[in-house]
């Protein structure tokens, strides 16, 4: 059994971009590549890499740093990323390797696979198991349905903040078209992860805070707000993936994920939605809903089937951690024809 | 108050703890109901935070020179008698309320009283100092009541999934400013801005920290905290809010039974593996149900994992520190 106590911190780790304006290097970070406990092949492979350089431009024209994981494992040196990061996407059953390369020598990072239940190896959390330093083979088996997301889990207050996570869909068996095994079927989908972005926080390094160092992470105070990596200022109401263009009679699966860590509450612009799972497991019975309340890390799975044509904004309030009023908000639209 | 006075609490040790040395709330279901007697100390002191800092804090405590934060967890049975005496060592005044069932009112610097009521819902139930709210139950005072049905060793509310082993966990956030200055004997007058959070009373300490694996201050191996089970060992967690955040709680390796929220059964037992933790005085109560991890390769029954809050400013304290915060550990064994 892997034991965690063995696992050696690297304290004072020297400090990856110099430490940057910290002055303060690494602490509590446990640098480690081994080997994948009974490794065997698998039925689907995805490679990650890291980039720490990328950016999105905001509607006020704002540029905000962004961090995530690269397809295909090389390092995004110079060329930033894909936000979200790229989907990770595999059927029920199967044995799925992601592979982590770390550039171990000037960050250290994880892949999380939030609502995966793994071993502790491969469950990618640092304190408990270690942040890869080279490259280390995620392995594990999907085991139910659903909708998920996977985050870096080193540092996890800033780096999943800066943009490190992406959607984890398992699909049945039968593949997509279907939400689980002998759920609803469904004709077209959307993942709406809708997160917040403090952008005094997306200036720090990768290991601000980890001596001790007082870097405000206990505090969040956004100052945009987007859904799946898009503005909800304006452009998240028109972006290709984001808003939805669909007939009447066809059936939308919304994969709704609260990818921020403040509270939010998502309305559907007057249409009903059928809540069929969330967190990757099915309602025992399907509720009717015209909005959700979500906190940090909730997916709800949702059907909505509109009866005429029309144009719906479809509103997500964010909920201040502190005063618990909305804060912020991000919109986009599901228009049927 | 003399600050000379002030217990301070740090990696020494819980002075005073009346934890009973078992983390589990245990429970042996009784064929009659029952008075049970419980005195509670109003006592203040210090307690040293994972940065090093010493930050003010009131308790429900044992005994006249202790502080315990929360104070110790009770647990009765539907139809019990409950007299607890609160003994205000303080020059303030204090008081026990537990909302809907009973409210001594103030008492006074070094007054004695007790006060007596039944208890006829099972469920979770949080005890505090209703005075001046929310400061004096943010300083500490609070705890947890768990009342289980009449004659049941293994339920929530009759007729619930059943479970084998139960926890109660008390989530607060601490604001060093407010509690300086109602050390000071004054009200705060500046935001709310928790720097430290704590699961009954403690932040998580990680490998590589002096304090790691001391159970009387890491909150990943304090035995009131840490879950700990074997396959099948399914376990019953109370977990109750003193603070005023909404929080996302959020369990590896397995999902959770969701079986009530502030209360109220649930009307479906949805399995989730993030839940939302109402603010101010909220709660929830789930099933850790101590399945072989699902997802797996090749198949284990053993391992070390997380349950930490997923608004993850939580995880910190002192403004970084990531992971010292409201965290746990789930032990496979």
């Amino acid at each position: 059994m892997f034991k965690i106590d063995k696992a050696i911190p690297m304290m004072g780790m020297g400090g990856g971009m110099g430490g940057g304006g910290m002055g303060g290097g690494a602490c509590y970070v446990y640098p480690d590549a081994p080997a994948t406990p009974g490794l065997v092949t698998p039925d689907v492979t995805f490679n990650r890499g890291i980039y720490m350089n990328g950016s999105i431009t905001m509607d006020d024209g704002a540029q905000i740093r962004i961090w995530g994981f690269t397809d295909g494992g090389g390092m995004g040196m110079g060329m930033g990323g894909p936000f979200p990061s790229p989907a990770i996407r595999v059927r029920e059953g199967q044995i799925v390797h992601t592979n982590l390369t770390v550039q171990g020598n000037m960050w250290l990072h994880t892949i999380h696979h939030h609502g995966i239940e793994p071993s502790t190896e491969n469950d990618g959390v640092g304190h408990y198991s270690f942040d890869v330093n080279g490259t280390y083979t995620y392995q594990w088996k999907a085991a139910h349905a659903g909708t998920y997301f996977y985050h870096c889990h080193t540092n996890t207050v800033l780096h999943a903040e800066m943009g490190m996570y992406g959607a984890l869909i398992i699909d049945p068996p039968e593949g997509p078209g279907t939400l689980y095994s002998g759920g609803p079927a469904y004709d077209l989908e959307v993942v709406w992860a809708a997160d917040e972005i403090d952008s005094s926080w997306h200036t720090l390094d990768w290991d601000a805070g980890t001596c001790g160092q007082d870097v405000g992470l206990h505090r969040l105070n956004p100052d945009y707000f987007i859904i799946t990596g898009v503005d909800g200022a304006r452009s998240a109401l028109t972006a290709p993936g984001v808003a939805v263009n669909m007939q009447v009679g066809q059936r939308l699966l919304v994969r709704y994920i609260c990818a921020g860590y403040l509270a939010q509450r998502i309305t559907f612009g007057g249409l009903t939605a059928t809540v069929h799972m969330s967190d990757g497991r099915p309602l025992p019975n399907p509720v009717e809903v015209t909005a959700i309340d979500a906190v940090s890390a909730e997916r709800y799975d949702c059907i909505i089937t509109p009866t005429e044509a029309g144009v719906h904004d479809v509103v997500i309030e964010f909920f201040d951690q502190i005063t618990n009023q909305v804060i912020g908000t991000a919109r986009t639209r599901i228009t049927v024809e | 108050m003399k600050r000379r006075d002030f217990l301070k609490i740090g990696s020494a040790g819980l002075a005073g703890s009346l934890l009973g040395g078992a983390g589990l709330l245990s429970w042996t279901p009784r064929a009659s109901a029952a008075t049970i007697d419980r005195s509670f100390y109003v006592t203040e002191g210090t307690i040293t935070q994972p940065d090093g800092s010493d930050v003010y804090f009131r308790g429900f405590s044992a005994s006249g020179t202790g502080l315990n934060v929360p104070g110790s967890s009770l647990v009765v049975q539907e139809g019990d008698t409950l007299r607890i005496t609160v003994i205000n060592t303080l020059d303030v005044d204090t008081s026990f309320v537990i909302d809907g069932l009973v409210d001594s009112g103030p008492i006074g610097p070094g007054q004695t009283r007790t006060v007596e009521f039944t208890v006829d819902q099972a469920g979770s139930y949080l005890y505090h100092d209703g005075l001046n709210a929310p400061y004096n139950r943010l300083l500490g005072l609070h705890g947890g009541l768990a009342v289980m049905p009449a004659g049941s060793s293994n339920e929530l509310y009759p007729g619930s999934p059943t479970f084998v082993q139960q926890y109660l966990w008390l989530i607060n956030e601490v604001d060093p400013v407010w509690h300086a200055d109602l050390a000071r004997r004054r009200n705060p007058t500046t935001a709310f801005e928790p720097r430290y959070f704590t699961i009954n009373g403690r932040s998580m300490r990680v490998p590589g920290h002096p304090d790691y694996a001391n159970p009387a201050v890491d909150a990943g191996y304090a035995t009131d905290t840490r879950l700990v089970g074997s396959l099948g060992d399914r376990t019953l967690v109370r977990i109750l809010n003193a603070g005023l955040c909404i929080h996302s709680v959020h369990f590896h390796a397995n999902h959770v039974e969701w079986l009530a929220t502030n209360g109220q059964p649930r009307p479906d037992v949805w399995l989730k593996d993030s839940l939302r933790l109402p603010a101010d005085k909220g709660g929830i109560d789930v099933i850790y149900p101590f399945e072989a991890p699902p997802d797996a390769w090749p198949p284990v029954s053993t391992g070390h994992y997380p349950m930490h809050f997923h608004d993850e400013m939580t995880q910190t304290a002192g403004g970084g520190l990531y992971q010292f915060g409201i965290a746990t550990t789930i032990s496979f064994e």
